[in-house]
């Protein structure tokens, strides 16, 4: 699911995306929503970085290798909360924004989440609604300067979705890439040394 | 050296160097946003593997971070470089205290010279504030064309000719690979 390219014709843009998955990635993912939010918006930094980057996954989306787009998603029981969704306004024109929220869905639904969850700016409801969220109620709040709505998706679960069941290595994988071997997978091929069994019997003794 | 206190709406401008990592994170969400944001600057050339080696200077109004900028440290120079206000708190002055700072760490490590490289449109501002342009013998094209500055650390103390000449090269910085060496030009 990682990786995803549309190859189309050469002259297109490659567009890849993927979870942010090293501390450069995530700066990216950071430095695209200041420019966004700060700069373009004049959201204040400590209302930005609110305190959840390090609680939640970034969703990052690459133009020929330029990091371009990113999306938050926060876990919560039952929905994953989609936010911070921003396009660097030199790709604004790029159709970037529906393939980028379905593809956050879809790393939802393959995580085993029923529901995908966002607060959207009123501007914006058209775009969620026809992307498939519908409103929650009629409330209309506000922060940051500005009017939102909670929306939700329902997303089809399917039953290869994760489990206390499931094969423990497939949990151990790279969570936008469940269906593929991971690297822990590899280190099965080294076996099982028990390296610190000794270390616990002198301690138990 | 100037006045080195501001303060906006009665809440005081401090200055501090980047320690730690959210520090460092703040630095490059200004730039970010004065520079990807506002200027459409290519993240990759904003952040050009140069922020590992500088040492960054943030300005603060109360918690807010609302300025930066990047000293790179060479042999015989300091340079500033990237400074960046929060647009709404541009017109306070708060470029020339970080400016200022930068002086001040460069005097405590011995460098007696700041060395920049301006916009065109931006020389009449550091000519103000007692920078000098060098002739440089190419200074790029169009949009990227900038010119090469110096100011003495000590305004008291004018820089010798021998390490100010008035003419310099510029040449590009060369590209860092993925291993952190230089790549060459790419000219």
């Amino acid at each position: 699911m990682t990786e995803q390219e549309t190859a189309g014709p050469s002259n297109r843009p490659e567009i890849t995306i993927k979870l942010a998955s090293t501390s450069d990635e995530m700066m990216q993912c950071f430095m695209l929503r200041a420019a966004v939010f700060m700069g373009e918006q004049e959201c204040p930094y400590w209302e930005e970085y609110d305190g959840n980057d390090y609680t939640a996954s970034h969703l990052i989306l690459y133009v020929d290798g330029e990091p371009a787009a990113s999306i938050r998603v926060r876990w919560f029981a039952g929905f994953a909360k989609l936010e911070r969704a921003i396009i660097l306004k030199r790709y604004r024109s790029y159709g970037l924004f529906l393939p980028f929220v379905r593809w956050a869905k879809e790393f939802c639904r393959k995580k085993g989440y029923p529901k995908a969850y966002l607060h959207g700016q009123k501007r914006l409801w058209p775009i969620f609604e026809k992307d498939g969220f519908r409103k929650v109620d009629d409330k209309v709040f506000h922060f940051s300067d500005h009017e939102y709505g909670a929306f939700a998706c329902d997303l089809e679960v399917g039953p290869d979705a994760p489990t206390v069941l499931t094969d423990p290595m497939v949990l151990n994988r790279p969570e936008d890439r469940l269906d593929v071997p991971g690297i822990l997978e590899e280190s099965m091929e080294r076996g099982a040394s028990c390296p610190h069994a000794g270390w616990t019997e002198r301690r138990a003794s | 050296m100037s006045d080195n206190t501001r303060s906006i709406g009665g809440q005081a401008v401090t200055i501090k160097l980047a320690m730690k990592m959210e520090d460092s994170l703040q630095a490059f969400a200004i730039r970010a946003a004065c520079f990807i944001g506002e200027q459409d600057v290519p993240y990759s050339e904003e952040f050009d593997g140069h922020d590992f080696g500088a040492t960054h200077v943030i300005a603060y109004l109360g918690d807010e971070p609302v300025g930066t900028v990047r000293l790179r440290w060479f042999q015989s120079f300091a340079m500033p470089e990237r400074l960046a206000v929060m647009k709404r708190f541009r017109g306070n002055d708060i470029g020339q205290l970080l400016i200022d700072r930068c002086a001040r760490i460069a005097e405590s490590r011995g460098s007696r010279m700041l060395y920049t490289q301006a916009l065109p449109q931006d020389i009449k501002y550091w000519e103000r504030h007692g920078w000098r342009r060098l002739d440089a013998e190419d200074t790029g094209k169009g949009p990227k064309r900038v010119v090469a500055m110096v100011r003495p650390v000590d305004p008291s103390k004018p820089l010798p000719e021998t390490e100010a000449p008035e003419s310099v090269t510029l040449r590009k910085e060369p590209q860092i690979d993925s291993s952190g060496l230089p790549v060459g030009d790419r000219a």
